[in-house]
């Protein structure tokens, strides 16, 4: 490679960076405004720390429309990867505070039953 | 002057020109970056997620989550290298967060596998226990019919004695009325406040003056023991009785003999001695007067008082 086609090579790098290069990740906002809507579904709001989670991905997504709108797409692909986690998050949380009150509830339905049984 | 406008004009007509001298500067500054990336230190994200992912890796996730935690260190990995590349960038620290946040869904999702598992056990020690509750209810119920069975063999066995007992009770009073009816015969009985009175006639029992008892006493005798062990009783008093006739004390010594002789007839035949007793009255109590000789015989008497075993 001589040194023209080093020239060349930058130049057209840099026409690349100039365009903006990353299309709008819209499949990625779609997502996150899924998974945001699956973990409402899942009640996530219904538990504090879930409930957090929730609100970051919902401000990440906003922030995120407007990076869009402001052309920095590769930044607001970011955006929503933050958001999606975030939103994935909230429903785990929430399933497994579910998941952990069905159990002590069972728990305490054999103490019950035990209890009842041995009088 | 002419050949710098000469170099001017070649940097118009070849604009390329300008980059190949900018060059080594721009490669001075990459190198300068890459440099600097080396030796920075890892921003606050990417330090948080080590540690989420470290934390999530401890827990049950390992076991519970494996994908989960797999993802989480997939993304760890992404933002080390763009770390170890770009330093502490935007893009570093953006993907720093993803992977702590994939970090704690791999610990919530452990968490949840183990809640549910916890769960299922539960449910399989509740639906067991309900067995168990329902073999010991009918334990229970069987232990409670047997004693049921049990309380109304004992009621029918109870119904059975009672039944017998009382056929025998009847044979028993339907002896002793018997009895008593053919005592009737030979003395006097009365009911009254003190117990049955029975009254034999002295004339019958002894030779005047004596207290040997008739050989027809004894006979009189029988039929009366007979009808008192027919009967039943709690006690008995034999009392003798004289008229007025001689003296009181000769009287009192006569009724007593004659009395004693009467009590130890009975206990040879089956009186228990414990229970029956003698008492001499003498005159005392005349049942007729003394001036007639029938008055006087009515006098001469012993009596046999009863105390009912039952009332």
């Amino acid at each position: 490679m001589n040194a023209r086609t080093w020239v060349y090579a930058c130049f057209c790098g840099v026409l690349l960076l100039a365009c903006g290069g990353a299309a709008v990740p819209q499949d990625s906002l779609t997502a996150a405004q899924a998974d945001v809507k699956g973990a409402e579904v899942g009640g996530a709001a219904d538990n504090p720390k879930a409930a957090l989670h929730l609100k970051l991905a919902k401000d990440q997504i906003d922030e995120a429309q407007k990076q869009i709108k402001d052309g920095d797409n590769e930044a607001a692909a970011r955006t929503l990867d933050r958001a999606q986690a975030d939103a994935e998050l909230a429903l785990s949380l929430s399933k497994e505070a579910k998941a952990q009150g069905d159990a002590s509830d069972a728990s305490e339905e054999v103490g019950k039953l035990r209890k009842e049984i041995s009088k | 002057m002419k050949a710098a406008m000469t170099r001017t004009r070649t940097m118009m007509t070849h604009p390329l020109a300008a980059l190949r001298a900018a060059l080594p500067a721009l490669f001075a500054l990459g190198l300068g970056s890459l440099i600097a990336c080396g030796t920075a230190v890892a921003p606050q994200e990417l330090m948080d997620a080590r540690t989420a992912y470290a934390e999530a890796a401890k827990g049950p996730a390992a076991d519970l989550a494996p994908a989960q935690l797999d993802t989480a260190k997939t993304s760890l990995d992404a933002a080390q290298k763009s770390f170890d590349s770009d330093g502490p960038s935007q893009k570093t620290k953006d993907l720093a967060y993803v992977a702590e946040r994939r970090a704690e869904i791999a610990a919530a999702e452990g968490g949840r596998e183990k809640a549910e598992r916890k769960r299922a056990a539960a449910d399989k020690d509740f639906k067991s226990t309900q067995i168990e509750g329902l073999e010991k209810t009918k334990e229970q119920l069987e232990a409670e019919r047997r004693a049921r069975e049990a309380a109304n063999q004992d009621v029918n066995k109870t119904k059975a004695e009672l039944a017998t007992e009382k056929a025998a009770r009847a044979e028993a009073e339907k002896r002793a009325a018997a009895a008593m009816a053919s005592l009737q015969e030979i003395a006097k009985v009365k009911e009254e406040a003190r117990g049955v009175v029975i009254t034999l006639s002295g004339s019958v029992l002894f030779a005047t003056g004596k207290s040997d008892l008739l050989p027809i006493a004894q006979e009189k005798l029988n039929q009366v023991a007979k009808a008192l062990v027919g009967q039943g009783f709690k006690a008995i008093v034999v009392q003798g009785y004289t008229d007025s006739r001689g003296n009181a004390t000769d009287n009192q010594t006569l009724s007593l003999k004659r009395a004693q002789s009467v009590r130890d007839y009975l206990t040879t035949q089956s009186i228990p001695p414990e229970k029956i007793t003698a008492e001499g009255e003498g005159a005392s109590r005349p049942v007729a007067p003394n001036d007639t000789a029938d008055g006087r015989a009515e006098n001469r008497r012993v009596e046999i008082v009863v105390t009912p075993d039952k009332g």
